[in-house]
């Protein structure tokens, strides 16, 4: 008898894990998608002006890649219509159109989150051709400052480069004529043509980046740093600091391969505002575009593709069967008494809107209320039906006078009364009656009381925002609550209130 | 602590809820026969067919409208019972133990007007004290006096016998005595005492009140032990032939002892309760095994089995 359930208890296990497995392994979703996460919050906006011909802005944006995650992009594009293309390793966004005469406001913003431990881990750049702006001469020149490296391993020789931008050159000291020519050299280019430079001499693949320092800060201007391959990984170079910096990078590529991080045709750019703020979000909203953009089968099922409006009702419908497994674990397992299964649970969905003192206040009161009243209307000798209507209408009165109190006093928690499970209140009024009746006062209080508790119990889990959302994100998780549910209805041991009942047993083996 | 109180109460084999629900309601009580049990009039209806004595029924009322007749039908009665056929735990029963032209003269003392009574049928009708709140009939029947056995242990009301029968076989009993707390109702819950009883002999052990081991009758101070119940082998004889009647394996058996009748079926409860572990100070669970132990000649018949239950659950047996 015990084996049917147990086998289905464990195959309704099994199931859930599957789907939750997949889900995490082949679909990629934080297995707690509660859990918070620091994750940048990047914006950019600017003011496009541009003439009668149309006007072409083109931002370098970040994208996903093993690095980083890029999520909840919004953009702002005015009457100007936006684009997004690849071109070779950057993600640009277009905006073109003609311009209205006081300009357009174009705006972008992303959370971003940077996964330091993978970043620019990349597979090694091509070999770049020297500067084109650079003379013959210029590249022997170099090539002679470091060739006495060229047995160091790469990156020992792009940090004797480094060094070399903030004019130390180690010993041996080069010749002191060439040192001369760099300097001639430095004062005609700039210092990131003379890092390029050094590096392509020196046989290191290098490439330029534009983007942001990342730190809380507001900017209107990018920053530029040399990407230098070192057979394993991408080093990033400070030109102007003659910098390596450490790991993990502080550092938000936009563009790379020297393109400009933002270019205008046709036009100009003013008030280029770049924002950085940190921010702690939970692990799912970083997933929650992905998915919304999936077609894989169990993305395209998934309760976010509900409609808003709806998903909230979801967000706690997808909590009730937690409540019953209360229940079943207080009846079962603790023996407390409750009225029915189901009015805690619905008690407890009312206390969301109510708060949890009024709803109880409001619970005690109707039922004490309503019992004075039923003791009265005994007298009458209703029959049933017709009393219960007497009571039911009884309990509508008490939830309007509270509505219209509630409205009087501006107290709202008093007007989302409506909301209380008026048939199961009715019922509880009928059902206290006859527990006094029959059992007496206390038999009657105490099973109010327990079923005040569980609501209360119910209403505290409904309420934990991590378990909303891992349920929602993972809503085969209720077949593990089901399975529970079934391994309690196999359960053959001792109430623990039944222990306590048969307490003549206790010294007697 | 939990743990001792779980291997304290598995040594005694003593049976609780949860197992009782899962493992012999639900395994020896088919659900298809639960009507049998708990519709009384159904169960009266049964036992006459089998020739197992009830009290007498004197009328059975379904509807609403012949309420108006009840002043006419009652005449002829000086004193009745008036019961619900689905309720529950004794709810909804009224004794009448005298009928004048006031009105009706409770157990209690109490005088209630014949309108007052006729609102309680209306009220049995509309399923109030029903198991599923669904429509119900109420009937009335004989009064029972009980022998005077226990009349110096029971306050008001009616003392019944309680057996519990498993597999056909009677497992454990005991008496319940109402109290003053119990309104002359025999229902352990309602502060009735349950006595034990020994089953190779039928006399009493101790008792049960409100999960207190009692010596004594609470209201009337007189010791509940050692007295011997009357008619006891043809009541556990009753008790072992309403299994095979109803089909149900797993059966509490209420009977009582009408001064002149002897032996009476009140009715039969297919999910009896637990209570009276205690009053006998012994586990069913125990008892449950020895009989699934047992050699299976031993069911062939009611008396066999009555004959193996007197052998086997005797005190002297089990100590």
């Amino acid at each position: 008898m015990k084996r049917p359930a147990t086998l289905l208890a464990v195959a309704l296990l099994l199931l859930s894990f599957a789907l939750i497995g997949y889900r995490v392994i082949w679909l990629k979703y934080p297995i707690f998608p509660a859990a918070p996460q620091k994750v940048w919050r990047l914006s950019m906006d600017a003011r496009v002006t541009g003439g009668e011909k149309e006007t072409t802005v083109m931002v370098g944006l970040p994208f996903t890649d093993r690095g980083q995650t890029v999520a909840e992009e919004r953009i702002r594009s005015g009457t100007l219509p936006f684009n997004l293309l690849r071109e070779g390793l950057n993600q640009i966004g277009v905006w073109s159109g003609v311009t209205s005469p006081e300009g357009e406001v174009i705006g972008y913003s992303a959370t971003i989150q940077v996964r330091p431990s993978h970043s620019l881990k990349a597979k090694a750049s091509t070999f770049e051709p020297f500067p084109l702006n650079v003379q013959e001469e210029d590249q022997a020149l170099a090539k002679r400052l470091v060739e006495k490296w060229d047995p160091l391993p790469p990156v020992d020789r792009l940090r004797r480069i480094a060094a070399a931008m903030r004019g130390i050159w180690g010993s041996p000291p080069p010749d002191g004529q060439d040192v001369r020519e760099w300097s001639a050299f430095l004062e005609k280019h700039s210092q990131l043509d003379a890092v390029l430079l050094l590096l392509r001499a020196a046989g290191l693949p290098a490439r330029v980046v534009e983007g942001l320092q990342l730190a809380e800060s507001v900017t209107d201007s990018t920053l530029t740093w040399v990407e230098v391959w070192t057979g394993q990984e991408w080093d990033c170079l400070r030109p102007e600091k003659g910098e390596i910096h450490q790991k993990p990078v502080p550092l938000l590529p936009l563009t790379t391969n020297g393109l400009s991080a933002t270019r205008v045709i046709n036009g100009e750019l003013s008030n280029v505002r770049w924002t950085l703020r940190r921010e702690i979000i939970n692990q799912w909203r970083m997933q929650f575009d992905r998915i919304m953009r999936s077609n894989r089968f169990l993305d395209r099922w998934s309760l976010f593709r509900l409609p808003p409006e709806f998903q909230r009702t979801f967000r706690i419908l997808i909590l009730v069967p937690i409540g019953a497994l209360m229940i079943c674990f207080l009846r079962n397992i603790i023996g407390f008494p409750t009225f029915g299964v189901f009015l805690p649970v619905l008690m407890a969905l009312a206390f969301r809107n109510t708060g949890l003192a009024y709803g109880l206040g409001i619970f005690w009161g109707v039922v004490l209320f309503g019992y004075v009243v039923r003791r009265q209307i005994d007298k009458l000798r209703l029959l049933l039906v017709p009393r219960l209507s007497v009571i039911l209408t009884l309990v509508i009165l008490c939830i309007i006078f509270f509505a219209l109190l509630g409205n009087k006093l501006g107290l709202r928690e008093f007007m989302a009364v409506g909301l209380l499970p008026f048939v199961i209140l009715t019922m509880t009024i009928e059902r206290f009656f006859v527990i006094v009746e029959e059992a007496g006062a206390r038999e009657a209080l105490w099973t109010a009381a327990g079923s005040a508790g569980v609501a209360v119990i119910t209403y505290k889990i409904l309420q934990l925002e991590p378990f909303q959302l891992t349920f929602f994100v993972y809503p085969e998780l209720l077949f593990v609550i089901a399975a529970i549910q079934v391994l309690l209805g196999r359960n053959t041991g001792y109430r623990l209130l039944e222990l306590f009942r048969f307490r003549g047993f206790w010294r007697s083996p | 602590m939990i743990l001792k109180a779980v291997r304290w109460l598995r040594e005694v084999g003593v049976l609780g809820m949860n197992r009782r629900n899962t493992e012999y309601i639900m395994r020896f009580n088919p659900r298809s026969f639960f009507p049998l049990v708990d519709d009384k009039l159904k169960t009266k209806q049964l036992a006459k067919a089998h020739q197992i004595p009830t009290p007498p029924l004197y009328h059975v009322i379904e509807h609403h409208g012949d309420i108006r007749d009840l002043g006419k039908l009652m005449s002829d009665h000086q004193e009745f019972v008036v019961k619900p056929a689905r309720g529950t735990g004794g709810s909804g029963i009224i004794l009448v133990s005298n009928h004048t032209e006031e009105g009706f003269t409770k157990q209690n003392g109490e005088v209630i007007p014949l309108k007052d009574l006729a609102y309680h049928i209306s009220d049995i009708l509309s399923g109030i004290y029903s198991l599923e709140g669904l429509e119900d009939r109420a009937f009335i029947e004989a009064l029972v006096h009980p022998d005077t056995v226990f009349d110096a242990i029971t306050y008001l009301g009616v003392p019944d016998i309680r057996i519990i029968v498993y597999r056909g076989v009677p497992v454990m009993s005991m008496v319940r005595l109402p109290t003053r707390a119990s309104d002359g109702k025999a229902n352990l819950h309602r502060g009735a005492i349950g006595v034990g009883i020994d089953m190779g002999e039928g006399t009493t052990l101790k008792g049960v009140h409100r999960s207190q081991i009692v010596t004594h009758h609470p209201d009337t101070n007189k010791p509940v032990t050692g007295m011997q119940v009357p008619h006891w082998e043809s009541m556990l004889l009753i008790a072992a032939r309403t299994g095979d009647m109803t089909g149900l394996e797993y059966l509490g058996v209420d009977l009582v002892i009408d001064r002149e009748r002897g032996p009476l079926l009140l009715e039969l409860n297919a999910r009896p309760g637990l209570q009276i572990q205690l009053a006998n100070q012994a586990g069913l669970l125990r008892r449950f095994e020895l009989i699934d132990n047992a050699p299976p000649e031993i069911f062939s018949t009611p008396e066999i089995r009555v004959a193996w239950a007197l052998d086997t659950f005797s005190a002297r047996t089990l100590n």
